[in-house]
């Protein structure tokens, strides 16, 4: 089990560092840590296995994108924290849900921290709870093609 | 990209011409997610034996940030001033961008 609060859980998920393709942009890789929390995760887990993002080779350019998805709790911020910074520059975080963008349904519980954006600078955030894939791969192009 | 289901809970769009500012959708909201500002004047017909008072909308706002797209609000509705559509991509880049007004719900338009 990982130990709480030290960091090693979170930031050991969003070590691996994946590359995949946007079938609907052929010419667009992500570099995607996935950071998945809660039933948002799923939906990430869905765009790779309806096959809207496919594993690709890394390429040379592009930053690294952290998802945030699933809801973040005041106990787990400190393994975000690790996660996000142990990624290298270039980097943008992601919120995917409701949950991490502001706690959603539970935005008045004790535990849930308001908003991912709290304990790290958000670049997009997506609606949903949970988003479509679909919404997750537009985020991603959106963030690595500048429109 | 693969096709979305019409009848996906992508987005709330509002029909502001049919909304009377009752406020049935922000109290039953699980999550509190729907802001009205309205006011009430006074209409005086010929005739009538006194003027009637009118509820007039002056803002309605979502926040999609909180939204669990539970359905709620388009059920309680008893003017069908809300529907959903499919519309899915709307990212923000400030949480404060995923609150939308009357405009932008008008937008989304029916589905
Ligand atoms: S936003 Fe909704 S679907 Fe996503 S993690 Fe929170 S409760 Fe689950
Ligand atoms: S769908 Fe549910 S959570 Fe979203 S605004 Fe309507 S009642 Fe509130
Ligand atoms: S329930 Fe319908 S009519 Fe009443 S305030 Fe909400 S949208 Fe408007």
């Amino acid at each position: 089990m990982p130990t709480r609060g030290t960091g090693d859980y979170a930031a050991g998920m969003a070590r691996e560092q994946r590359v995949y393709a946007v079938v609907s942009h052929p010419e667009v890789r992500v570099h995607v840590r996935d950071l998945g929390l809660a039933c948002c995760a799923v939906e990430f887990a869905s765009a790779i296995g309806r096959g809207l993002l496919v594993p690709a080779e890394p390429s040379t350019s592009g930053a690294a994108v952290l998802v945030v998805s699933g809801t973040v709790t005041d106990a787990l911020a400190p393994e975000v924290i690790a996660a996000w910074e142990a990624l290298p520059e270039p980097k943008a975080a992601v919120s995917f849900g409701a949950c991490s963008n502001s706690g959603g349904p539970y935005w008045d519980s004790y535990s849930v921290t308001k908003g991912v954006d709290r304990v790290i600078p958000v670049s997009t955030y997506v609606p949903g709870c949970p988003p479509r894939p679909e919404a997750l791969v537009d985020a991603l192009v959106a963030l690595v093609v500048p429109a | 990209m693969s096709e979305i289901p019409h009848q996906a809970r992508g987005a709330i769009a509002l029909d502001a011409a049919a909304c009377t500012s009752c406020m049935l959708c922000v109290k039953e909201c699980p999550d509190w997610c729907i802001h009205i500002e309205s006011h009430n004047e006074e209409v005086s017909e010929p005739g009538a034996r006194r003027p009637r008072s009118v509820a007039v909308l002056d803002s309605f706002t979502i926040d999609w940030g909180l939204c669990m797209y539970c359905g709620i609000c388009v059920e309680v509705c008893p003017f069908d001033a809300l529907h959903w559509v499919p519309e899915h991509d709307y990212p923000a880049p400030d949480a404060q961008g995923l609150r939308h007004g009357i405009a932008r719900l008008e937008e989304f338009g029916p589905s």
